[in-house]
């Protein structure tokens, strides 16, 4: 790592955050598990630990430290990330053999877990043959926020931000696409084939060079003669095993993401001047849309309210300061107190948010056909024997105006705290 | 004076009748043609009447005794009046009758009059308020004008002035009387009400028999319009039928939705269809509207579409969809009119012709085409729920006594514990029974209900198809509407079988002692008719004597047997979800709570659900299986256990 | 409203519309049908004031692919054109050459076909060779004049970019566009299929294909790079999670909603930086 040490705004945050689920781990890699930190390394290399500091209160009330160096103080969470960062090795690759070119989503400016999966994929065909290694070059475009290119296994680093990248340029980005098809010649480019970005971009550049894409790949297989790939076809009902095409669209897992190497991240530049562009796709911009009103098919987090919910005042407000697309039982909307169109189950919308939560519904089989496929359910319940309860994967027995107020006491106060490092 | 202005008058109204009778006749033959035997009906008419009518009539004594005076008491007074006036025949016997009849028929005319005073929601005002008066016009008139005839008073009694008025009299009494009926009153329902007895669509219903299954549409031809688009696309004698309505809101008065404040009236959808087969609007109904939707914003006539695609025409589709076909008004109708048919014919055209089926109506029937089960489970799944059953399947055994069909009630977690149950009861008397397993499809109930006669069609063809690769002497399932659907409506197509109800065929199982049933431990207990067993079928009995058999003595609701009150799972009427004011099961669960009972027996899937959707607390929903499998003293355990012992003393041994 | 009948091509102010449709396959039980996204691009079509849509289908006309294609006519509109492709052809050149005769100022499609390889290849290919634009992830057409279309373009959560095209352009059109409207037995049954005959060119890449029933993923095993030998037992020991939901009785208000909390911020549903 760099001597310079760099003020991580988002770090910064965390670690005065002490419900953010990596507070620990960013506060033990700034070194500010406490005032002084328990263990450290000493001039000589060797480890020293405080004995104040380590170690915790066993059940007969005596003083415990665990060797194996997993058990850190009392309610704190090892820093287990720096060690795990300071196992790395780091790979440099001068003379790549060849390239393969990876085109990463960034949603939200930051490498997703698809990206590091399809990173992981181009490592491994970089890597395949140790003598003539390839190395990964990821082109990325705007503005990002993302620092561990390195760590995600990239050698070359193609990022591209100017005024007309941003928001929806599928031609321009085409345009460089194709201009580092001339100058880099990748023996492979893998797309992310998720719907917008590199599903999109992947399908464009795959018809512009002339190169039949496989789509919807799961798994390569690099070790059967000439490598071979298999994706899904016919709306996923089909496997479809052929030779590996320079273009590939690949899904999430379809590679390990990179865990013990770190790479050289080394930015590069296109050589040629881009042509210009003649613009036919103009982004008008975002449309404002509530996330309490989006259609409920489409909403990603659903906060969804029944017969249980005596405080509707404060069902709403939740919502709000959550983000969430507001759903509701029948009785609910029997009831009049929400929308028809808010209706979730058999009669209803089906929805299929990443998170639901049910308040007060007691998951008759009418409401939970429509939440089938929810990934994760969260119920608020005052009676621990209702359906929903079973059905949940966290289930809260309580009543659910007090839950709701304190789950809006907090989020408030991230929401603050965050204005504040801002 | 009156000797010549009397026969004048009369044979006035007379001619003036028959005028009417041409036009009202021309207005009902703008309909599609219907093959009915026009002699016979005549024939069979006045038994109709007498019997089957009065049948209906009757529950209602104090009107049946006031319309046997009235409309006795008319009928002989009409033509005495034509022989003692018109002709006028000289004869004191006569006249003598005729006053007995005018008599009978004023005495009637004022019990009429006295339901009138303060009539209940469900009668219709407007003509109908001035009915009890012009009957008393009439018989007043002609009793009156008779009496001198009998000898009783001198000719010429009370000079002009009394002429003139008793004069007035007569004119009001045949205008409303002759001319009216025919032309259109409140009278009309008299002459067409006799013709539609005559000429019914459905003859079997009469002379106790029932007709409930709906006609099948013919898809042959592919430039037909499907379904009813127009009044005119209604058979003639359908509209016949509406034309007899007596307004009398006996199927308002017991239609669930109409009840729950969903914008259906039956007795309104009736009068709109008279409205739309002569032409106008609907400004002169003096009923209750729809709920929600005020009178005066609709018209039509016999040729423009029934339902607008945009705007307002006769009927809003909204009322069409609102409808459980639970079958209740018609059970009602005095007039044997045919609501059910009515309302699905014009289904038929939006779903078929319009694609218009609301709210999940649309994947509904999707799923039924893709998956062949309204849910859109995968077909292969059907028998997930008996993996551990072992249950033999037709498709291996090829030949059972009884098949056991599921129904879709298979794909559901609810219905699955009372097939379990079922299963137990047939195991433990030892039936030799199979399923379909996975060839079994939904048998199209919904489909047809929602309108799509094809995909009805084709899932019943298919499915008559796969029971003919097999033999069986009966069918027996825990589903009514797959019951009325495979007993009532294949037969068209080719598939007759014998078909019970499990509450039937548990009944007979007990009958025949084959059942070793354990007395009734818990509280009280109510049960609930199944539309489609009960008022479809005619099956109120076999539940009950189950019931009575497990020791259980049932509390009635007030509605119950023949009058129960749907449950509102009928007709696609859960998938088309029409706004209320409230819920068709909450009230039903009211008339249940009303009888103190802790349980509600059922016997059908879609009860179950309709039933269990109502918010807790409230008393325990099982069906009849579950309680007769609880209540099984299984001797088979006993026998395992003995049967087991010596080989226990081997393994020791 | 509907648009649909072809009464609106005589009008000159019409835009032309071809909806390219293809033969959809039920996801449980493989039953032709509707393809679920080219029945929203027609929805999308019938919907569009002053549209005449076209529709278009290459392939094969039998006893299999006739209801499927059928059904798309039962959303109102009286013709569909054919153009006769073999089985394994590559429908592309045929599409390219009826296209360009056609002219239409918009061409919708679904993102990828229910059947077949379903690569959503075909959209982007056809796009390169007429040298149009294409905007993929449609949820709306909010406007369409004789030389741009504003659109509506799908973004995840519910949320939505606008963005102006130059016309002729392609469409395509994904899960977030107005559901299609149902398809009526009647019209259906009595809507033409026009066949025409169109050049074959046979896709013969496909045939080193090995094309299988879809096997179920592996699910990813969580890895753990343990640092003693301590973790690597406890991983090893660990109770796979997911079965079973965690229930937290006799709790505080806030320790629920800690918890409540703790899960929204792992889902990454929660966004506190606005
Ligand atoms: C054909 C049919 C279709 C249907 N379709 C649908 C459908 O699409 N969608 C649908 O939702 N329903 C549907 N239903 C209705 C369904 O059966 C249930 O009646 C309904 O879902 C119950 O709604 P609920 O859970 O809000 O109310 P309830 O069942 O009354 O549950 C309320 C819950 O809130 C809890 N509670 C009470 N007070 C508090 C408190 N202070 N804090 C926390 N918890 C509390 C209670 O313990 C209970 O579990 C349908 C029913 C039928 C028959
Ligand atoms: S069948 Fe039942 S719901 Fe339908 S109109 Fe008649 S009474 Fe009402
Ligand atoms: S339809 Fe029958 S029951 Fe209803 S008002 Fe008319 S006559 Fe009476």
């Amino acid at each position: 790592m760099s001597d310079i040490i760099r003020r991580d705004p988002r770090k910064a945050w965390i670690a005065r955050n002490r419900l953010h689920p990596e507070h620990a781990s960013v506060l033990a890699e700034l070194g500010m598990g406490d005032a002084q930190p328990a263990q450290w390394m000493g001039p000589n290399g060797v480890m020293r630990k405080d004995p104040h500091r380590v170690g915790f209160i066993g059940p007969a009330g005596i003083k415990r430290i665990d060797r194996s160096g997993v058990q850190g103080a009392p309610g704190q969470v090892q820093a287990r990330s720096t060690a795990a960062q300071d196992t790395r090795t780091a790979v440099l690759i001068a003379e790549p053999a060849f390239h393969i070119v990876v085109v990463p989503d960034m949603a939200g400016g930051r490498l997703s877990a698809h990206d590091r999966d399809l990173l992981g994929l181009a490592r491994q065909m970089a890597d395949k043959n140790a003598s003539a290694q390839g190395a990964v070059v990821a082109i990325v475009f705007g503005e990002l926020k993302e620092d561990s290119w390195g760590e995600a296994g990239i050698d070359r680093l193609l990022h591209l931000s100017d005024a007309a990248l941003e928001g929806y340029s599928p031609e321009y980005r085409i345009a460089i696409l194709s201009a580092a098809e001339r100058e880099l010649k990748p023996r492979y480019w893998l797309f992310p084939d998720s719907s917008l970005g590199g599903g999109d971009l992947g399908r464009r550049l795959s018809v512009r060079i002339g190169e039949r894409a496989a789509t919807q790949v799961w798994q390569v297989d690099l070790e059967s003669e000439t490598p071979r790939c298999t994706g899904r076809g016919a709306a996923g009902r089909k496997d479809i095993t052929r030779d590996l095409p320079r273009v590939l669209l690949a899904l999430a897992e379809c590679g390990e993401p990179v865990s013990d190497t770190r790479h050289e991240a080394q930015a590069i530049q296109l050589q040629q001047p881009l042509p210009e562009q003649l613009v036919r796709i103009e982004d008008l911009g975002a449309v404002a849309v509530d996330p309490a009103s989006v259609a409920l098919s489409e909403a990603e987090f659903i906060l969804s309210g029944g017969n249980g919910v005596r405080d509707w005042d404060g069902f709403h407000q939740a919502a709000r300061v959550l983000g969430a697309t507001e759903g509701a039982s029948r009785v609910a909307v029997d009831d009049g107190f929400m929308a028809r169109d808010r209706q979730v189950g058999a009669t209803g919308t089906w929805v299929t948010a990443r998170v639901y939560m049910a308040v007060g519904i007691s998951g008759a089989i009418q409401h939970l056909q429509g939440i089938q496929s929810c990934d994760k359910v969260i119920a608020i319940n005052m009676d621990p024997g209702c359906d929903m309860i079973k059905r949940a994967d966290l289930a809260v027995i309580g009543d659910s105006g007090e839950i709701l107020s304190e789950l809006v006491k907090r989020v408030d106060g991230l929401k603050q705290e965050n204005r504040d490092v801002a | 004076m009156l000797n010549i202005i009397l026969p004048v008058l009369i044979f006035a109204a007379l001619a003036l009748a028959v005028v009417g009778a041409v036009r009202r006749i021309s207005l009902w033959r703008q309909g599609r043609p219907s093959p009915v035997s026009l002699l016979a009906g005549l024939a069979a008419m006045p038994r109709r009447y007498l019997v089957d009518l009065h049948h209906v009539v009757g529950r209602d004594s104090y009107i049946s005794n006031t319309h046997v005076a009235t409309a006795g008491g008319f009928v002989a007074a009409a033509v005495l009046a034509i022989l003692v006036h018109g002709l006028q025949l000289e004869s004191r016997i006569l006249a003598w009758a005729l006053l007995a009849a005018t008599t009978s028929m004023f005495v009637g005319a004022l019990f009429v009059a006295k339901r009138r005073v303060n009539p209940p929601s469900r009668l219709s005002k407007g003509p109908w308020m001035r009915l009890p008066k012009s009957l008393m016009a009439f018989s007043l008139a002609f009793f009156l004008i008779t009496l001198p005839a009998a000898g009783i008073l001198p000719h010429g009694f009370g000079g002009w002035v009394l002429a003139l008025l008793l004069v007035a009299l007569v004119v009001w009494g045949l205008g409303e009387m002759f001319f009216g009926m025919t032309w259109g009153g409140p009278m009309k329902h008299a002459f067409a009400g006799a013709l539609h007895l005559a000429w019914h669509r459905r003859a079997e219903r009469f002379g106790g028999g029932r007709s409930t299954g709906l006609k099948p549409l013919n898809l042959d031809d592919p430039n037909a319009t499907l379904g009813v688009e127009k009044p005119a696309d209604f058979t003639w004698n359908q509209l016949l039928g509406f034309d007899a309505c007596v307004q009398c809101g006996r199927c308002e008065a017991v239609c669930p939705a109409f009840a729950a404040g969903q914008p259906l009236n039956p007795k309104k959808l009736i009068q709109d269809m008279v409205v739309g087969l002569a032409g106008g609007s609907d400004a002169h109904y003096a009923g209750s509207p729809y709920p929600g939707k005020p009178v005066g914003e609709h018209q039509g006539d016999a040729h423009s579409p029934i339902v607008a695609r945009e705007g307002k025409a006769l009927v809003d589709a909204e009322t069409l969809w609102s409808c459980t076909t639970c079958r209740a008004c018609v059970e009602e109708c005095p007039m044997m009119i045919e609501h059910v048919d009515a309302i699905v014919d014009m289904r038929r055209f939006l779903t078929l012709e319009r694609g218009e089926t609301p709210n999940k109506g649309a994947e509904v029937i999707d799923n039924l085409i893709a998956t062949d089960n309204p849910g859109g489970f995968a077909p292969t799944a059907r028998m997930n729920w008996a993996a551990d059953l072992n249950l033999p399947v037709l498709a291996e055994v090829k030949r059972t006594d009884v098949l056991l069909w599921l129904g879709d009630g298979a794909f559901d977690m609810r219905n699955q514990r009372t097939l379990r149950a079922f299963v137990k009861v047939l195991r433990a008397a030892g039936i030799n029974f199979a399923v379909l397993g996975n060839e079994e499809r939904d048998s199209g109930d919904v489909a047809r209900r929602l309108g799509d006669e094809a995909t009805f069609q084709s899932l019943a063809r298919r499915n008559i198809a796969t029971l003919a690769k097999y033999s069986f002497r009966s069918i027996v399932t825990c589903d009514p509407h797959s019951f009325h659907v495979l007993k009532n409506e294949y037969g068209e197509l080719g598939g007759e079988y014998v078909v019970h109800h499990h509450t039937t065929f548990i009944g007979k199982l007990h009958e025949d002692k084959k059942l070793n049933l354990r007395g009734w431990k818990g509280g009280k207990v109510t049960y609930h008719d199944p539309c489609y067993l009960g008022r479809y079928n005619g099956e109120y009995e076999a539940p009950r004597a189950v019931l009575r058999a497990l020791g259980i003595e049932v509390a009635e609701m007030e509605r119950s047997g023949f009058r129960s009150r749907c449950c509102g799972g009928g007709g696609g009427a859960p998938i088309t979800d029409i706004p209320g004011k409230q819920r068709i099961p909450d009230m039903r669960m009211e008339d249940i709570r009303e009888t103190g009972a802790e349980l509600v027996a059922v016997g059908c899937p879609q009860c179950t659900a309709m039933l269990e959707g109502v918010v807790e607390p409230r008393p325990e929903i099982r069906d009849i299986a579950e309680l007769v499998a609880d209540a099984l003293i299984e001797q088979a355990d006993a026998v395992d256990a003995t049967a087991k012992k010596p080989q226990v003393e081997e393994a020791l041994a | 409203m509907l648009l649909s009948t072809p009464r609106s091509s005589a009008d000159k102010t019409a835009i032309k519309v071809a909806v390219l449709l293809s033969v959809g396959s039920h996801p449980l039980t493989g039953r032709g049908r509707r393809a679920e996204q080219d029945a929203r691009a027609l929805e999308m079509a019938l919907a569009l004031p002053q549209a005449d849509a076209q529709l278009i289908h290459a392939g094969r006309l039998n006893d299999e692919s006739e209801p499927a294609l059928r059904s798309y006519l039962g959303m109102g509109p009286q013709q569909m054109t054919l153009i006769q492709q073999p089985k394994q052809a590559d429908v592309l050149p045929a599409l390219e050459k009826h296209l360009r005769q056609l002219g239409p100022k918009l061409i919708l499609c679904g993102s990828r076909a229910e059947a077949g390889e379903g690569s959503g290849l075909l959209p982007y290919l056809l796009a390169e060779k007429l040298g149009w634009p294409l905007i993929s992830g449609l949820a709306a057409i909010e406007s369409v004049d004789g030389s741009s279309a504003t659109v509506l373009q799908a973004l995840p959560r519910g949320q939505r970019r606008r963005l102006r095209v130059k016309l002729p352009a392609l469409l395509t059109i994904d899960s977030a566009a107005p559901v299609a409207r149902q398809s009526a037995f009647g019209p259906a049954r009595r809507g033409q299929l026009a066949e025409v005959d169109a050049p074959v060119q046979m896709d013969t890449e496909q045939e080193g294909w090995e094309v299988q029933p879809a096997r179920k993923r592996p699910k990813r095993l969580k890895i753990i790079k343990a640092t003693s030998a301590r973790d690597r037992f406890k991983a090893a020991a660990a109770k796979s999670e997911g079965s079973g939901g965690q229930v937290l009785k006799d709790i505080t208000a806030a320790e629920g909603a800690d918890a409540v909390l703790k899960l929204l911020m792992e889902e990454g549903v929660l966004r506190v930086s606005s």
